[in-house]
């Protein structure tokens, strides 16, 4: 699916547009940017470059060519990784790798998977008492809070919220595999 | 377990501090060595995934970290 197909609605500041945009754009940003992991904060320069594509959205040109503002998005993620590379003087990245991670940008998007929701789901409400607590806190903070706090609302150590946490995780990636879910080899690690 | 795990965990969220005048990193990255960045990578990007997959809207606790942003709610 060509993700431009919400763009109109982007530019005229439709923030519900720009979510749908971001279910399937993000994946394909936060991989184009992953041979900078070792020296940069990826998920922080993701979070900004989401933020910039939303803000210069409107200058975007059409070029006749499908999810025009996911590959702006990566030039854009590109750009802000470089300055970060600058800033904080750590070796370069492998150019080559760059330009792949910009080709990346063509893949089509793959709409969620229902069956692969409800698994998971399923899965998800299996889970005991304080690894779900764990989980649930992450998940309602959206990034608002860090994990030190997101324990104390619980009354639990950093240590006890980590460990739920990992516990939610690697449950949930126990009960795909019992269900023949392919999985993430990170997820239950 | 190890403290590397406890810190791979925490840098993996989406938490990130508000932005001023530059970015600014998840505190504990900067005590991840190269090999500990890369997992903590591989497991933001695991977990992105399963955040959508419990989302009613498809998004993960990032598009949500962007949204709270573009609103001012952040």
């Amino acid at each position: 699916m060509d993700l431009d197909v919400h763009l109109a609605a982007i530019v005229a500041g439709d923030t519900r547009a720009f979510g749908s945009w971001m279910a399937g754009a993000e994946p394909r940003v936060r991989d184009s940017l992953r041979s900078f992991a070792q020296v940069i904060d990826v998920e922080a320069v993701l979070q900004e470059t989401l933020l910039r594509t939303w803000q210069v959205a409107p200058r975007l040109i059409d070029d006749g060519r499908p999810d025009g503002l996911v590959r702006m998005a990566i030039r854009i993620g590109r750009n802000l990784a470089v300055s970060e590379l600058r800033r904080t003087r750590a070796a370069p990245a492998d150019g080559d790798e760059l330009d792949a991670a910009l080709g990346a940008g063509d893949a089509p998007a793959s709409a969620p998977d229902p069956m692969l929701r409800k698994a998971i789901t399923e899965c998800r409400d299996k889970l005991p008492g304080k690894p779900r607590q764990a989980l649930d806190a992450r998940l309602a903070s959206a990034g608002g809070q860090d994990d030190s706090d997101l324990a104390s609302a619980l009354h639990m150590t950093l240590n006890t919220f980590l460990q739920n946490f990992t516990r939610a995780r690697q449950l949930i990636a126990d009960c795909l595999g019992k269900r023949g879910v392919a999985i993430d080899q990170e997820l239950g690690a | 377990m190890t403290d590397d795990e406890l810190l791979i965990e925490q840098v993996a969220s989406a938490y990130r501090p508000v932005p001023r005048d530059e970015l600014r990193y998840h505190p504990h990255w900067y005590d991840l060595d190269g090999a500990g960045r890369e997992r903590a990578f591989a497991r933001a990007r695991a977990l992105r995934a399963l955040e959508a997959a419990l989302d009613p809207d498809g998004l993960s606790t990032t598009a949500r970290a962007v949204l709270a942003r573009i609103t001012g709610r952040r």
